[in-house]
């Protein structure tokens, strides 16, 4: 594996594989357990000083799994041989056999105990003992000795990804009074973390706890490394993997380091943890797990000195009442049987179809940003093609709108600044990147276009990526986060802390962009590829061989521009990231919410809702060609695309399975150019022609308030998340009161001032109104209700206004549905 | 650590379900608690003892000259001294500028940090490390709006503290600094902009109210046939949809701030006796002050008065005498004896500071230019001792000579006096947790 950790066996605390040789007899005997209550591990070896285990007791019930860890009441047969805590773990005190018994549920067993090496002299080992302790008790955080600038002169390095460094810094720096080995209790390292002197960070570490004594016999032990030959770290894995639970309950977990040797040891009291979602579950500094009262899947992360695991809960709907089961309904492809599959699995059920208008509505906006017309919302609504659907997402994937929309969105990502570009460059990048769309080209060689890009910028406008994304690094974790979804940022100064990239990995994938090259030429600036170039590591200076995430690293540098090694592995069928990145923000466009969310972080960390589906959806992608025509034909097709937002007890908490459809927000730009449309006005933009919309800027520094205040992005990061999500009340406020958009609904040009003047019947002006501003024919009771507005109004056309404005600011106008 | 995840009374959702109560009345509570955590938001790490003091922060943009205003060096030779002289104050020993007269009547409210340092003096990064306490971070451009790598004081206080009545809690005047953004405390605690210039004759905060050709009661009738046409309204798609219920939330806030007397009030400077304005100056600055205190009073807790033209390279003793200084030296002093009469100053925080100070040296245009290593700031108010001289530049103003204190300090300074915990933590989208306060140092000379 890629950290190398030592592993100081002398100190390890562990349980042996095959250990059932080591148990006397009479304790085999005893093994039988009874079946509902399950104790892991069902027998436990200590070996060596301050050695412990964290056991587990649950139950399982009705399909649900129980945690008893805490409950559960625990005694030693020998308490001169092994120690229990009320919550479970299990402590070596001298040599010898014993058994524990385990009381819960008004059921008893027991487990042996083999206490080994108690009393043995240890040797601790710095990478394998120290640091843990030291990470754990947050003393190299960011915020903490960790940061760049050190703290009060003490500088760790960040999470301890820097072990020869922090081991300088604790016996030779601060005139080496940190570590003091003729009166080891006198080094600073333990008197500030432990009380005994002022401490900026307060008491972190208690005295006389198994990890101060850590520390003090490493100190004792003459604080060196260790030996070099120690057995390293390989994974560590959590216990249990999975769990059903039920909602507001709890589950210790255990997690277990393995070394290279074999050793297996418990860390638990070492790990760190944090879940995915704290709304689904939270999880404390002990790792304990409690679930909330909404149903779904959360992903809890268990971090060691560089290794992730993670314990996935799932969290079922409660059944109200026996009555309610699985609501039959119609299979119309691949996509319907894998989100069901994960419904049945949370007892959550789908909600029932969307009428025909909410489809309309949804498509237009999803697929093209755009607002359907009164026209183009009778036309389809009154149509009587069975296939009428299918038949309209066709239709919009070949209107001009489609590019706008496609390529506004990629022009964030792929970060067409005008700002560092320049007018030209930037408008002639955009062109590009619209056309990809316009003519829907294979998305794997839209990708090998950008990633390869030679020449000049006239003649090949994808080559401004690597303007906008100067050095080898930024281009690296911009076309890994872009493409992939993957952010490898973290992995430049230190290992990911959530994830499993080291700095090795991150200057492997460095090391693809480096002999990228602008020249002047008379004709403009122009990438030629410099031939040598070398990556070296930060910190070891040893030279990193360009290596893609999770492959080998070759033994030499190959020949040629590097970049097109990595579009070969990047676009080929089998890559692990590609596809699934590309469809699964084409899922979150259309959905509202990406199987990985957010879109651009897949990590070991934030596992995907549905990972079945998401294969599935990468292998159609592939299998296709990469064509995104296709993939928007067939998730569109899906039943699970065409569900009502309409929720049900049974799916009222779930968002995040797609269980119906839910609300999104519209982007700045759209929602612009909705109000415009249902206004009837236009605006005239920075740079571009009159007339055109705010989907069609290429600029996102067009000066506009309205933009600005509902959070266009200013395309500084490929990141999705410069798009603000978040309404203000600035916002809200701008819709109700400006006078700009008051200026637009009273317009004497405006649709207000036009449909009154020219539709007569009140009736049928509402019908108007209804279509144009939410692509749907009005209620009886709404057309009541607004004919009685209008003919009570002494100024129709001031009502016309009033009914404009009221529609404006509702949920069902200001969301897409 | 895990959250105690019940409701107020107790009952978890367990239980209600187990009582037989249907999942509307669930859903009801949710949307009800919803709703009542994003107004309140957290408030852990809060001391309620001083919860209730107010800051108002005014940021000289461009950079104070400290050494020609609050540190000045008299017996410096003439390439450093400048052309101005000190004056006494009504506090002994205590000196200030001859061209702020105003402000030494009133020195006995205020205290001068003088040991105030940082190593910033490009005016992106020093305003972004001013006004929220942190350096920015590699890969800072200064000109976004807002720029913040972390969020500034006035988001911060609005994350932990929530609004107070009906009014924001964190206002930016006349407009938001682009340093002033909320960053990962996201857009619900990003400073209401109120857009316009306090001083302007037909001054008015844009889209609080509806356009006048809305009369009150047109308004109404709309919001009535609002109600009527919105198919989603009240209906379960509200609750069960995150953010259709943030957008429902801001709705009625925007709704609370158009019918707001207190809002309206506290916006219409126009009110305030006409004596009163001219006592803080007809200028942008001065009305800005009447203006905070008005905020202040309406239950505001952070203003944030972003002045600018302090970038004084050119004409540096021209420009400040009879520009910049007379303004601030009517508004500053007026706004803290106005506070004070009112009964405001012990719970309202003033802090007057530029990015930097300026180079102790005069350049050849009779001007300063950026000089981050000494800027003194004016504190004053919200629980701060007056008339205190902190530490000391050296005799030519360049640096402090001893015991230096920089942006950290004043944070932890500032949200001390604010009840906040300055330890506690926040978390990016990534996840990487941020101290509120990058360990500064409360400064117990000033309390």
């Amino acid at each position: 594996m890629r950290t190398s950790l030592k592993s100081g066996l002398h100190c390890v605390i562990s349980v042996v594989a095959g250990v059932l040789s080591l148990v006397p007899g009479n304790v085999a005997a005893q093994l039988a357990v009874q079946p509902q209550l399950n104790v892991q591990p069902q027998q436990v070896v200590l070996h060596g000083p301050d050695s412990r285990w964290q056991l587990l007791v649950s139950r399982e019930d009705d399909g649900l799994s129980f945690d008893s860890t805490r409950a559960a009441e625990y005694r030693s047969k020998d308490s001169g041989v092994a120690a229990v805590s009320p919550d479970g773990v299990v402590r070596g005190v001298s040599d010898g056999e014993t058994f524990v018994e385990i009381s819960a549920n008004g059921q008893t067993t027991s487990i042996p105990v083999v206490v080994l090496g108690a009393a043995a002299k240890r040797h601790v080992h710095f990478e394998n003992a120290v640091l843990p302790v030291l990470s754990r008790f947050g003393c190299n955080t960011s915020g903490c000795h960790g940061k760049a600038e050190g703290q009060n002169g003490f500088k760790l390095s960040i999470f301890g990804f820097d072990p020869r460094a922090d081991l300088t810094a604790l016996t030779q720096e601060g005139r080496g009074r940190r570590t003091n080995r003729t009166i080891p209790e006198d080094s600073l390292l333990l008197r500030k973390a432990s009380g005994g002197m002022p401490h900026g960070g307060g008491i972190r570490i208690r005295r006389n706890s198994p990890e101060f004594r850590v520390l003090l016999d490493w100190i004792k032990d003459g604080a060196a490394a260790g030996n070099a030959d120690a057995a390293t770290l390989v994974s560590i894995q959590v216990a249990p993997r999975n769990a059903r639970m039920a909602m507001e309950t709890g589950q210790q977990l255990q997690v277990t380091a393995r070394f290279s040797d074999g050793q297996e040891t418990d860390v638990t009291h070492l790990a760190k943890f944090q879940t995915n979602s704290e709304a689904l579950a939270t999880v404390d500094d002990f790792g304990l797990v409690t679930t909330g009262d909404s149903p779904g899947e959360a992903a809890i992360m268990a971090s060691y000195l560089g290794q992730v695991d993670i314990f996935r809960a799932i969290v079922p709907q409660p059944q109200p009442d026996s009555s309610s089961s699985f609501p039959q309904q119609p299979v119309l492809n691949f996509i319907d049987d894998l989100v069901d599959d994960k419904l049945r699995k949370l007892n959550i059920h789908p909600a029932g179809l969307c009428s025909d208008s909410d489809f309309l509505r949804r498509a237009f906006l999803d697929i093209i940003g755009t607002l359907p017309t009164a026209t183009e919302a009778r036309e389809f609504l009154t149509a009587s093609s069975q296939n009428k659907r299918a038949e309209l997402v066709d239709s919009l994937l070949h209107r001009k709108e489609y590019a706008d929309f496609q390529a506004l969105k990629w022009s964030d990502v792929l970060r067409v600044d005008r700002l560092t570009l320049g007018h030209k460059q930037a408008y002639t990048y955009y062109r590009w990147i619209r056309e990809v769309f316009a003519q829907n080209r294979p998305f794997d060689q839209f990708a090998r276009d950008v990633i390869t890009a030679t020449g000049s910028l006239t003649s090949n406008p994808a080559a401004n990526l690597f303007k906008v994304a100067k050095k080898p690094g930024e281009a690296a974790s911009t076309i890994s986060q872009v493409f992939m979804g993957v952010r490898i940022e973290c992995a430049q100064c230190h290992h990911h802390p959530f994830d499993q990239w080291s700095q090795h990995d991150y200057y492997g994938m460095e090391a693809f962009f480096t002999q990228v090259n602008f020249k002047s030429t008379p004709s403009g600036q122009v990438l030629l590829p410099n031939k040598a170039t070398t990556t070296k590591h930060p910190r070891t200076g040893d030279i990193v061989q360009a290596h893609a995430l999770l492959q080998d690293e070759p033994g030499e540098t190959p020949d040629g521009d590097r970049r097109r090694l990595f579009a070969d592995w990047l676009t080929a069928a089998d890559n692990k990231w590609f596809a699934r990145n590309i469809v699964n923000r084409v899922w979150a466009q259309l959905m509202g919410r990406g199987i990985v969310s957010p879109v651009d972080d897949f990590r070991l960390t934030n596992p995907p809702t549905n990972p079945e589906l998401l294969d599935a959806l990468a292998a159609h992608f592939v299998e296709s060609g990469f064509d995104l025509h296709q993939l928007i034909r067939t998730i569109t097709a899906s039943r699970t695309y065409q569900l009502t937002t309409t929720p049900s007890a049974m799916n009222e908490l779930d968002e995040q399975n797609y269980s119906r459809a839910l609300f999104k927000r519209l982007d700045a730009e759209v929602r612009f150019d909705m109000i415009c449309q249902v206004t009837g006005s236009s605006e005239k933009f920075d740079g571009v022609p009159t007339g055109s919309r705010a989907i069609e800027l290429w600029d996102s520094q067009v000066p506009h308030y309205f933009l600005s205040l509902f959070g266009r992005p200013v395309r500084a990061t490929a990141c999705e998340c410069e798009r603000a999500t978040q309404p203000s009340v600035g916002q809200v406020l701008h819709v109700l009161n400006s006078p700009q958009i008051h200026e637009k609904l009273s317009s004497d040009a405006g649709k207000p001032a036009i449909l009154e003047a020219s539709i007569t019947d009140d009736g049928k002006l509402i019908e108007e109104i209804y279509l144009m501003f939410y692509s749907r024919f009005p209620t009886t009771n709404e057309q009541v209700s607004v004919s009685r507005y209008l003919a009570s109004a002494d100024n129709r056309r001031k009502a016309v206004e009033d009914i404009s404005w009221s529609l404006m600011n509702t949920v069902e106008f200001l969301f897409n549905h | 650590m895990t959250k105690k995840r019940s409701y107020c009374d107790g009952m978890s959702r367990r239980n209600m379900l187990q009582l037989g109560l249907g999942t509307s009345a669930a859903s009801a509570l949710r949307l009800s608690r919803t709703v009542a955590a994003s107004e309140s938001s957290d408030r852990p790490g809060v001391d309620p003892a001083r919860d209730d003091v107010s800051l108002i922060i005014l940021f000289l943009q461009g950079g104070l000259s400290t050494i020609d205003t609050l540190d000045m060096k008299p017996n410096a030779p003439a390439e450093f001294r400048g052309e101005f002289n000190p004056i006494s104050t009504v506090v002994p020993g205590m000196q200030v500028c001859e061209h702020l007269p105003g402000l030494a009547q009133v020195a006995d409210r205020f205290s001068l940090l003088r040991n105030f340092t940082h190593h910033d003096s490009g005016h992106g990064p020093a305003d972004h490390y001013m006004l929220t306490g942190y350096a920015p971070r590699a890969g800072f451009n200064g000109s976004l709006k807002p720029n913040n790598h972390f969020p500034s004081h006035g988001s911060v206080i609005s994350k932990k503290l929530g609004p107070r009545g009906s009014v924001p809690p964190y206002v930016c005047l006349p407009k938001m600094h682009r340093s002033g953004g909320a960053a990962y405390l996201g857009a619900s605690h990003a400073p209401f902009e109120v857009e316009a210039d306090p001083n302007a004759p037909d001054f008015a905060v844009p889209d609080l109210t509806p356009p006048l050709a809305i009369g009150a009661s047109r308004f109404d009738a709309r919001r009535e046939l609002m109600a009527t046409v919105d198919r989603f309204r009240e209906k379960a798609e509200i609750t069960a949809n995150s953010g259709t219920r943030a957008l429902t939330t801001f709705q009625k806030k925007a709704f609370d701030l158009i019918s707001s007397p207190a809002t309206r009030i506290a916006f219409d400077i126009h009110s305030e006796p006409e004596a009163t304005r001219e006592e803080f100056g007809r200028n942008s600055l001065g009305q800005s002050c009447l203006m905070a205190r008005r905020l202040v009073e309406a239950g505001v807790r952070c203003v944030t008065i972003d002045h600018t033209n302090w970038d004084t390279h050119y004409n540096n003793f021209d420009v400040l005498k009879n520009d910049l200084l007379p303004h601030l030296d009517t508004g500053l002093p007026m706004l803290l004896r106005d506070l004070e009469q009112r009964g405001m100053l012990d719970t309202t925080m003033v802090c007057v500071m530029g990015e930097f100070g300026r180079t102790p040296r005069v350049n050849k245009y009779a001007g300063r230019d950026h000089w981050g290593p000494s800027n003194t700031i004016l504190l004053a108010g919200g629980g701060i001792k007056g008339g205190r001289v902190v530490g000391a530049t050296n005799a030519r103003g360049e640096r402090p000579d001893s015991d230096p204190v920089g942006p950290e300090d004043l944070s932890a300074t500032i949200f001390h006096r604010l009840g906040i915990n300055g330890n506690d933590e926040f978390h990016t989208p990534e996840g990487r947790p941020v101290k509120i306060v990058n360990d500064g140092r409360v400064l117990r000379e000033l309390l």
